[in-house]
C-alpha cells in the first residue's frame, strides 16, 4: 500500500496551497518529503517513486531535491538521529574528535542504526550556531551546544534512560567557551 | 524594428539587440570570454563563474540628463565583476574583458575548477577537444604551471595537490559512462534533459563539495541521451560506443546528413583507419540546431563488420567474389530473355536524390512500371505543402497524429522549443547565441498549443493540452470527426471537441502526420482535406529518410507496377533486403547490399557491394523539403559503390542507354533539368502520376509501431539497450492465451521471430504491437503466433 493512499485529504490541502499548474504541483514535493520523513524516519526508494508518480515527475528529481537537504534520510534512522555539525567552526571546535567518540561509543557508522534501534549518526553542514561550536542536533529538537565529550556521554546516557531532551542535565554550561577577549561565548 | 543597444567592448563599439547577454555582445564584437556552463540553446544560469567581466554604464542624474565627466557621459563601474552570461546589455554599457582585475579573476576561476579535476588527460577521450583544457591554456596561470622548456621542470605543478576521489567509471546506460571525478558541475547535462527532450532523468544529488550527478531511472530512459556527451565541457560524460578508439585529432571527420529519419539532422562522422568509430551532432540551426537522437548517434556499430566489399556472383550454387566486370556479365546473362518491362528497380529509403533520379530514368528507359523505394507510404507525401521548422515555431496550433520522438526525433526536440514559446535563436556575428536570455530553466510548457493522438503512448504527449491513445485504424474516424463529418471515435469525444475548438480559433496551424496515417490512404485523404480547409502546412514523418525527394522524382510504381513490399517483376534489383517471398517470386535477383545476409546467400544471383548512408555523396530532401548534402566519410568499404553506378551497370546489361554513370552528372541534371535549388533551400515539387496500388496496405492484428532504431543497428551497445518485445493489453493477452514473459514465435515481415510477450495495460485491445525497426513502420500486418508458452 502506498504511503499517501489514506492521506488524500491531507494531499488535497497541500496542493491547495500552490498554484494549479505543473510547476505548482511540484511545489508540494517538500511537504510530502517532510511528511514521510516525520512518519517513517526515512524516505525509502519506494516512497520516492510514489512521490514522483503523484507529482508527475521522475524519481531522479525527487532524489535531487531530497539529497540537497540533510534533514531527509535516504537510509533508515534510529529513534535518535544524531547530527554532528562538521563545518569549519565546529571542526575547529573539535567536531571530528566528537564524531570519533560517537562512532566508538555507539559502534556504528553513518547509515547504520544501533542494534537497540535507538541511535544513528550523521555529519551535517553548518547548523548556524557557530558561536557555540561544536553543535549537535537530535532529530528536529533544539541544538545541543558546546558539546564536550563529557556532555556527549551525559546526553547519550539520558537518552538511553528514556529522558526527554530538556530533562537531561549536561555538565558545564552552555557558553563555557571564552573569547580571547575574556567574555563567554554566547553570553 | 528590434530595439538595439550600443555597447562598447574594450575598444570596439557594436550594436546588438537589447536583451542580448554581455557574453554574446563580447563574442559579437570579436573578443573572447571563457565559459563553461553557458551553452547554445540552453538557459544561461551563471553556475561556473568563469565568464567574469567588468561592466559599467552611464547614469542619468535627477535632471534626466547623463551625468558627465570631461564632457562625456560618466561610466559608473559595477563594484564587482559580473558573470557575462547572465547579465543583459544596456544601451551605453561599457564592458572590459582585458584588464588585470578581470584576468586575475578568470585565472583564479580556472585554477579553482582544476583544483579537484583529475589530471588524466592522456587517457581521457575528451583530450584535445576539451573545453577545460583549452580554457586552462588560454586563461589559467600558464606561467606558473607550464614548462618553460622541454628539458626543464616547471617550478610548480598541479600534480602536487591532493584531489577528491570518487566514482570514475559509472555506466549511466549502455551508451554513456560517467567519470564523477572529472565533472565540473556546470549543470549543462542536467539542464539539457529538462529543457530539450523534457525527460528529467539526470540531476545533481547532494550539495556543495559532495555534489554529483546521477539518475534514479535505470539506463537513462530517453531517446536523446547522447547529446550530453557533446555538451559536457570535460570528459565526464563519454560515448561508450566510441570509448578509447582514438585521440580526437586522429579522427577523419566528415559533416553530412543523418539518414536515420526524415528530419535531416546534421552529423559529424568520425572515422579512423577506414573504420567508422564515432558520430557526433553537427550544427544545422534551421533543422536540428545542435542536437541529434540516440539512433543517429549510437546506431553505427553495425557499419564496420561483415561488409560486402566486392561484387559476388553465383557460381555452381555458391556466391563467389567477383569483379564489377564479371558482375556485369552475370547480369547480362541473367537478363537475357527477360522483358524490359519485367525488370523491377527498388531503392532503399535513404537513397540520395541522385540515386532516385538514376532509378527513375532507368525505369523510364526500360519502360517498366516496377519501381519504388523501401518505406514508401501508401499515400503520397508530396501532395502536402510542407512546413519548415521555422513555420512550426511560429504556429498557433500543432496537431500531431503519430509519435514524433520515435518517427522524427528532431521534431520532438523542436516541439519542445515550441511548447516553451521560443522563437528561432537570433543570429549574431558568431552565430547562435551562447547565452540566450530568452531561455530560462523550467519554463512553463504552453500546452494549449498542441494536441497529439497516437496508436501507442507517445512521449511528446506530455506537452499536449489534449492527447489520447487510440486503436490502429481509428485515424479515419478521428479525422472525419475533426472535419465535422462524423462522430468522434468512442473515448475520444473530449479531446476531439477541444481540438476542434482550438483549430477554429487558430490562424497558423501545422499538421504532423505519422506513418500510421500515411499508410492508410483513407485517413491520409482526410488529413489532406483538413489541411486544405485550415490552410495548414504539414510535416510528414515518413519511414524513409528521403521519401519526399524520391517521390518528387517519380520513384513510385507506375500503372500495374509492383510496390516495394510486393512480388511481380521477374528480374529485380533491390538496394535493401526485401521479404523472402519477393525474392522467391523473382527468377533473377540482384541485391545491392552493404552487409552479408543469409537471405542474400540463399537467393541472390548477383550481390553488388553497397554504401551505407555515411558513404554516399549527393543530396537528400528532409520533411521540410529542404535540400541537404550527403558527404562520404572516410570509411573503407572496398569496392562498394552507390546505386548510380549499379543502375548504370544494369542499363548496360539490359542494352538501354543510362543517362549518366557518375553521381556528379546526376547532380548536374538535378540542378539544370529539375531546378533543384542550392543546399539548405527548399524544393517542393508534387509527385505526378501516382498510381501506386493500395493493395499493399494490409489489415491485420499486428501493428508495427514506429521506432527510431532500425533492425541493422541492433548490435553492440544498441542490442543491450533496446528491447524488442511483443506488446499487448492484458485483455488481448488473455484472449490469445498469453501472459507476461511468455515466449512466442511469430511470422512477421522480417521472417519468423522469437519474441517475449510483454503485457502493457492501457494499450488498445485486439492488437499486438511490435517495434517496426525500419521501413514497415505504421503498417498493420497479418501475423500468426506459431508457438507460444511459458518461458
Ligand atoms: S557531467 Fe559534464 S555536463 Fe554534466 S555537470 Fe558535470 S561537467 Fe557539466
Ligand atoms: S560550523 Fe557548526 S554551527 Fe556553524
Ligand atoms: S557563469 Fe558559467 S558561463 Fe557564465
Amino acid at each position: 500500500m502506498g504511503f499517501f493512499d489514506d492521506k488524500q485529504d491531507w494531499l488535497r490541502e497541500v496542493f491547495a496551497q500552490y498554484p494549479d499548474t505543473p510547476q505548482g504541483r511540484r511545489a508540494a514535493l517538500m511537504p510530502m518529503l517532510r511528511r514521510v520523513q516525520q512518519d517513517e524516519g526515512w524516505i525509502s526508494p519506494e516512497r520516492q517513486e510514489e512521490i514522483a508518480s503523484i507529482l508527475g515527475t521522475t524519481a531522479t528529481e525527487v532524489a535531487g531535491v531530497m539529497s540537497f537537504y540533510s534533514y531527509y534520510q535516504a537510509l533508515p534512522t534510529g529513534r535518535y538521529h544524531i547530527q554532528v555539525c562538521a563545518t569549519l567552526s565546529c571542526a575547529i571546535g573539535g567536531a571530528d574528535e566528537l564524531w570519533d567518540e560517537l562512532v566508538q561509543e555507539l559502534g556504528i557508522l553513518r547509515g547504520e542504526v544501533t542494534p537497540d534501534g535507538l541511535f544513528s549518526i550523521q555529519k551535517v553542514e553548518c547548523l548556524g550556531s557557530c558561536h557555540t561550536a561544536p553543535v549537535v542536533q537530535i532529530n528536529d529538537e533544539p541544538y545541543v551546544e558546546c558539546v564536550t565529550k563529557a556532555r556527549l556521554h551525559a546526553l547519550l546516557q539520558g537518552l538511553r534512560e528514556g529522558k526527554r531532551l530538556e530533562e537531561i542535565v549536561l555538565p558545564g554550561k552552555a557558553g563555557h567557551v571564552v573569547h580571547n577577549r575574556g567574555e563567554e561565548v554566547g553570553a | 524594428m528590434e530595439a538595439m543597444a550600443k555597447v562598447t567592448i574594450n575598444d570596439r563599439t557594436v550594436e546588438v539587440p537589447s536583451g542580448t547577454s554581455v557574453m554574446d555582445a563580447i563574442f559579437h564584437a570579436g573578443y573572447d570570454v571563457p565559459l563553461f556552463c553557458a551553452e547554445k540553446h540552453l538557459s544561461p544560469i551563471g553556475a561556473c563563474r568563469m565568464c567574469l567581466v567588468r561592466t559599467g554604464s552611464p547614469r542619468k542624474g535627477p535632471d534626466g540628463q547623463f551625468i558627465l565627466e570631461n564632457g562625456q557621459p560618466k561610466i559608473f563601474w559595477m563594484p564587482k565583476l559580473s558573470a557575462a552570461c547572465i547579465t543583459a546589455v544596456s544601451d551605453g554599457m561599457v564592458i572590459d574583458t582585458l584588464s588585470d582585475e578581470v584576468k586575475h579573476a578568470q585565472s583564479g576561476m580556472v585554477e579553482l575548477t582544476l583544483f579537484n579535476h583529475p589530471l588524466d588527460c592522456p587517457t581521457c577521450d575528451k583530450g584535445g577537444a576539451c573545453e577545460l583544457q583549452d580554457r586552462s591554456y588560454e586563461y589559467g596561470l600558464v606561467e606558473k604551471f607550464y614548462q618553460p622548456d622541454p628539458l626543464e621542470l616547471p617550478l610548480y605543478t598541479r600534480f602536487e595537490m591532493t584531489r577528491r576521489h570518487v566514482d570514475k567509471h559509472h555506466a549511466l546506460s549502455p551508451f554513456i559512462v560517467l567519470d564523477r571525478e572529472r565533472c565540473i558541475h556546470c549543470k549543462r547535462c542536467v539542464r539539457y534533459f529538462e529543457e530539450i527532450p523534457g525527460d528529467e532523468v539526470l540531476d545533481f544529488i547532494e550539495r556543495g563539495v559532495h555534489t554529483f550527478i546521477n539518475s534514479e531511472e535505470a539506463g537513462l530512459p530517453s531517446n536523446f541521451t547522447g547529446n550530453i556527451v557533446d555538451i559536457c565541457p570535460v570528459g565526464a560524460l563519454l560515448d561508450q560506443t566510441a570509448r578509447f578508439r582514438a585521440r580526437n585529432w586522429e579522427y577523419d571527420s566528415t559533416e553530412t546528413t543523418s539518414m536515420d529519419d526524415a528530419c535531416g539532422a546534421a552529423i559529424t562522422v568520425d572515422a579512423r583507419s577506414g573504420l567508422l568509430e564515432r558520430i557526433r551532432a553537427a550544427e544545422r540551426r534551421e533543422v536540428n540546431e545542435v542536437w541529434i537522437s540516440d539512433a543517429a548517434r549510437f546506431g553505427h556499430e553495425w557499419v564496420n563488420e561483415n561488409r560486402v566489399r566486392s561484387p559476388l556472383v553465383r557460381k555452381e550454387g555458391r556466391l563467389v567474389e567477383a569483379s564489377w566486370e564479371e558482375a556485369l556479365e552475370a547480369i547480362r546473362k541473367g537478363l537475357q530473355g527477360v522483358a524490359r518491362t519485367d525488370i523491377g528497380v527498388y531503392l532503399g529509403g535513404h537513397a540520395s536524390l541522385e540515386e532516385g533520379l538514376a532509378a527513375f530514368e532507368l525505369a523510364q528507359a526500360l519502360s517498366t512500371p516496377h519501381r519504388d523505394f523501401q518505406g514508401r507510404t501508401a499515400y503520397p507525401v508530396t501532395v502536402f505543402s510542407p512546413a519548415s521548422f521555422d513555420d512550426l515555431l511560429d504556429a498557433e496550433f500543432v496537431l500531431v497524429l503519430g509519435d514524433p520522438a520515435e518517427e522524427a526525433p528532431t521534431l520532438h526536440l523542436r516541439l519542445s522549443e515550441y511548447s516553451r514559446g521560443l522563437k528561432p535563436a537570433g543570429k549574431l556575428n558568431h552565430g547562435t547565441p551562447f547565452a540566450d536570455l530568452n531561455i530560462k530553466e523550467r519554463m512553463p510548457r504552453l500546452t494549449d498549443k498542441l494536441a497529439l493522438f497516437s496508436v501507442y503512448p507517445a512521449n511528446t504527449a506530455k506537452w499536449a493540452g489534449a492527447s489520447a491513445v487510440h486503436a490502429p485504424g481509428a485515424e479515419v474516424a478521428l479525422l472525419s470527426a475533426l472535419l465535422g463529418q462524423g462522430e468522434a471515435p468512442a473515448g475520444l469525444e473530449q479531446p476531439v471537441a477541444w481540438v476542434k475548438g482550438r483549430l477554429a480559433a487558430s490562424q497558423r496551424v501545422v499538421l504532423v502526420l505519422g506513418a500510421g496515417v500515411l499508410n492508410q490512404p483513407e485517413a491520409a485523404t482526410r488529413a489532406r482535406q483538413l489541411a486544405d480547409r485550415l490552410g495548414a502546412k504539414v510535416m510528414c514523418m515518413t519511414p524513409a529518410a528521403n521519401a519526399r525527394g524520391l517521390e518528387a522524382l517519380g520513384l513510385f510504381p507506375g500503372k500495374g507496377g509492383a510496390g516495394w513490399t510486393e512480388t511481380g517483376p521477374k528480374a529485380v534489383y533491390f538496394a535493401y533486403l526485401p521479404q523472402e517471398a519477393q525474392l522467391r517470386a523473382a527468377s533473377f535477383r540482384i541485391l545491392h547490399l552493404t552487409h552479408r545476409h543469409p537471405l542474400a546467400d540463399r537467393y541472390a544471383d548477383v550481390v553488388l557491394p553497397g554504401q551505407t548512408a555515411y558513404e554516399k555523396r549527393g543530396h537528400t530532401l528532409n520533411l521540410e523539403g529542404r535540400v541537404l548534402p550527403l558527404e562520404p566519410a572516410g570509411i573503407n568499404n572496398g569496392e562498394a559503390d552507390g546505386a548510380v553506378a549499379a543502375l548504370g551497370l544494369i542499363a548496360e546489361a539490359a542494352g538501354v542507354k543510362a543517362p549518366f554513370r557518375l553521381v556528379r552528372q546526376a547532380t548536374r541534371w538535378l540542378h539544370e533539368k529539375l531546378k533543384l535549388p542550392a543546399v539548405m533551400e527548399r524544393w517542393m515539387p508534387k509527385a505526378t502520376g501516382w498510381a501506386a496500388s493500395e493493395s499493399d496496405v494490409t489489415q491485420g492484428p499486428l501493428y508495427l509501431r514506429p521506432t527510431m532504431w532500425r533492425q541493422e543497428q541492433l548490435v553492440g551497445a544498441v542490442a543491450r539497450a533496446v528491447e524488442v518485445r511483443l506488446e499487448m493489453s492484458p485483455e488481448t493477452a488473455r484472449a490469445q492465451g498469453l501472459a507476461d514473459g511468455y515466449r512466442v514465435e511469430l511470422d512477421t515481415p522480417r521472417g519468423v521471430e522469437k519474441l517475449e510477450v510483454r503485457v502493457v495495460p492501457g494499450l488498445p485491445n485486439g492488437f499486438m504491437y511490435l517495434p517496426a525497426l525500419g521501413a514497415w513502420a505504421g503498417r498493420r500486418v497479418e501475423a500468426r503466433i506459431l508457438v507460444g508458452g511459458e518461458a
